[in-house]
């Protein structure tokens, strides 16, 4: 069946290019052993024969068992025609020339055999290492933690150049979402060729598949293509049911943070709810019991009353803001964001509260703008300051400064209070968690929470040094504007 | 008497509104729904609306665009600071100003007297203003700082100008964008941003202790040049 298939495009002019090639290099390999063998000619058959072989050996080797076994005909005939006597006629008289021949074509099949089968394994170990490096791709990037569409996208892309592809679509359910990724070469042109599909199979069930589709006119899909092509989805398949566990993970993580922040909100509540509370109570009771208050009394009740109303909204706020950014709620509204011009919006909103310090500025100038949600940074930044401002001696300073480094702007606030041992400078970030401030000067226990919340959701870091002087500084960084961002 | 419509759900904000706001001289109507505020705008005709954006019936910035529809009566939002974002579309839907909950009476009385008074003094604006150190020639498009000359660019003045006839109100990106630059624009804060820096710079004002301009990060600018006496 091959053979007649191999034997039609011989005799048609055909538009394969391969059988052009297998004809050219076995009937020029034979052509050019003649050559070689013709000083030789009188010699007869033997001398004709070695040149013959090398001829065949070297067709085979650089086209394969049909160049070989051209070459073999083809020198069949030159050596009756040219070689045995008698000469230039096509038929053999001497028996031993007889067996020549036919043991040359014997041994031309044999090494045209061997020589292919050997060009062919070392193209299939080619392509095995190519396949090993493309799958090791591909479990790197399905395993590297990115956003799940942006790893299918890549995916997709990345399988268009070992399949020779002109689209690849990869379409999965995750969690009862449904991912679709897509890559296409840039010509449009054929896109409508053979296609062939692999199912993203997870316990048995179809989850997805990935859509391979070659242009018009490449070539069909081969036995190994489609191997290749299912272990892809096969990886696809454990990249999914790994996105799906990681899910299920975080929600277990979230609802275990939410019930450690119930448990300290209840532990404090009697202090930080019921403290305010109480105030508010006994200042409101005094002034309706219809004793007779001078006005200097009225005043004061009501101030405390006032006073611990904001501290209780404080405490409120604070609570909810944790709550929400640690239940990833609170997505920060990205913008770029000017930090000097956030900066000084706080200190000018924070003026009352910073009376009692010094608040020096340095900021650099032509710092980068930030990629952060104006409004958060304006938190953190309150949050971070009002922290500062609690542990300073009156009439300290407090120091709060910008300078970009790489990709990052990173801003410090520095104060000249106690300061902050080693040992303790990770559990300041922790909720409730309270220095050595003192009780009536304290704040919420919260605000430097809040603050590395917001700053880890925005993808930056946050820590405590040592300030100049003895004391302590809260320093953060956050992204610059990347290019087209803004 | 100045009429002042309430619009907020809960029974206790309503009651503790209508107290303290009659106290201080007000007639005070309360509604406790979006519909409600939308008749009664039209019905009351009040002088300003205290408007909660927190409505169980209608989205407040639907609520001031219905009003806003038939009425140009000052609103300002009682908000809670987590809605920050209804807050700007609350306020580009023409809203005047905004009192973040819990909020005390004086901010909110000093908030309502300023947003009637510009209401009031619609009539055509005094040629020139005058902030103290401060002269603004609205006509002859004059400006002096403590008795110099200001050099603004066309854009700088135009800025100015945006702010000083809106003494109070806060003014969002977006507004600002727009009245300066024109309709095509919303989303350039940077260039917003840029302007602000420099004209601050050229009137003398520090942002950190600001006496001209004050910024609202995310949301706008707010002029607080208080005018010692307008002259026509």
């Amino acid at each position: 069946m091959r053979v007649a298939q191999r034997v039609r495009e011989f005799l048609q002019p055909s538009s394969d290019p391969s059988a052009v090639r297998t004809a050219t290099i076995g009937v020029g390999a034979a052509l050019l052993a003649t050559v070689l063998a013709l000083p030789f000619a009188r010699t007869g058959v033997e001398a004709a024969i070695p040149f013959y072989l090398l001829g065949v050996v070297v067709a085979s080797t650089s086209g394969g068992l049909w160049t070989g076994l051209t070459a073999a005909v083809v020198s069949s005939m030159g050596i009756t025609f040219i070689f045995a006597p008698p000469r230039f006629k096509l038929h053999v008289d001497r028996l031993e020339d007889v067996l020549a021949t036919v043991v040359f074509v014997v041994v031309a099949v044999v090494v045209g055999l061997v020589v292919a089968r050997s060009a062919e394994t070392r193209e299939r170990a080619t392509h095995g290492e190519r396949d090993a490096r493309f799958l090791g791709y591909l479990a790197t990037k399905l395993l590297s933690g990115e956003r799940f569409e942006r790893v299918l996208d890549d995916v997709a892309a990345a399988l268009l150049e070992p399949f020779g592809l002109a689209v690849c679509r990869i379409f999965a359910t995750l969690d009862g979402r449904e991912i679709r990724a897509e890559a296409a070469r840039s010509e449009p042109a054929a896109q409508a060729g053979e296609f062939t599909e692999a199912p993203i199979l997870i316990g048995g069930v179809t989850l997805g598949r990935v859509t391979a589709i070659r242009a018009v006119g490449a070539r069909p899909f081969s036995a190994t293509d489609r191997e290749l092509l299912e272990a892809a989805a096969r990886q696809i398949a454990l990249a999914v049911e790994r996105a799906r566990l990681g899910a299920r993970v975080r929600g277990v993580q979230v609802e275990a943070e939410t019930n450690e922040l119930r448990a300290a909100l209840f532990s404090s509540v009697t202090h930080d709810l019921r403290t305010p509370l109480a105030s508010i109570k006994a200042g409101v009771t005094s002034l309706l019991t219809g004793t007779v208050h001078d006005p200097e009394q009225q005043r004061e009740l009501l101030t405390t009353v006032l006073e611990e109303t904001d501290r209780l909204n404080r405490v409120v706020g604070n609570l909810m803001d944790l709550a929400r950014v640690r239940a990833g709620a609170l997505v920060p509204a990205r913008e770029a964001t000017d930090v000097e011009e956030v900066v000084l919006a706080v200190v000018a909103r924070m003026r009352p509260q910073l009376a009692v310090v010094a608040v020096r500025l340095q900021i650099r100038p032509e710092l980068p703008e930030v990629f952060v949600d104006p409004v958060q940074l304006d938190q953190i930044l309150t949050n971070v300051i009002e922290n500062a401002a609690l542990h300073s001696p009156v009439g300290g300073e407090v120091t709060v400064s910008a300078a970009s480094y790489r990709d990052t702007v990173e801003i410090r606030v520095a104060d000249q209070g106690p300061g902050i041992a080693p040992e303790d400078r990770e559990r300041v970030f922790e909720a409730f968690y309270r220095g050595g401030a003192e009780p009536e000067r304290s704040g919420t226990g919260l605000g430097l929470a809040i603050a590395q919340a917001i700053v880890l959701a925005h993808g930056g870091r946050i820590w405590i040094d040592g300030a100049p002087g003895g004391g302590a500084a809260v320093a953060f960084e956050l992204p610059v504007v990347r290019e087209r961002e803004g | 008497m100045s009429k002042v419509l309430v619009v907020d759900d809960e029974p206790q904000i309503r009651r503790a509104l209508r107290t303290s706001l009659e106290a201080h001289g007000y007639e005070v109507f309360t509604v406790g729904t979006g519909e409600e505020g939308v008749v009664g705008a039209a019905d009351l005709a009040p002088d300003l609306v205290l408007l909660d954006l927190g409505l169980p019936d209608v989205d407040g910035t639907e609520v001031i665009r219905r009003i806003r529809a038939f009425s140009d009566v000052p609103v300002i939002i009682l908000s809670v600071r987590e809605s920050q974002l209804d807050k700007v579309k609350a306020l580009d839907a023409g809203a005047d100003d905004f009192v973040t909950k819990p909020f005390g009476m004086e901010e909110l009385l000093a908030r309502a007297r300023a947003a009637m008074r510009r209401a009031l003094a619609d009539e055509p604006a005094p040629a020139i203003l005058d902030f103290g150190s401060l002269h603004v020639d609205l006509a002859r498009r004059l400006v002096h700082s403590n008795a110099d000359p200001v050099h603004l660019t066309p854009t700088e003045y135009l800025l100015l100008e945006a702010f000083v006839t809106n003494p109070g109100k806060l003014l969002t990106h977006q507004w600002l964008l727009r009245r300066v630059w024109g309709q095509g624009y919303g989303t350039e804060t940077s260039y917003l941003r840029t302007y602000v820096r420099t004209l601050r710079k050229k009137l003398g004002d520090d942002a950190a202790a600001p006496g001209l301009i004050t910024t609202e990060p995310g949301v706008g600018y707010r002029w607080i040049g208080e005018a010692v006496q307008a002259r026509q």
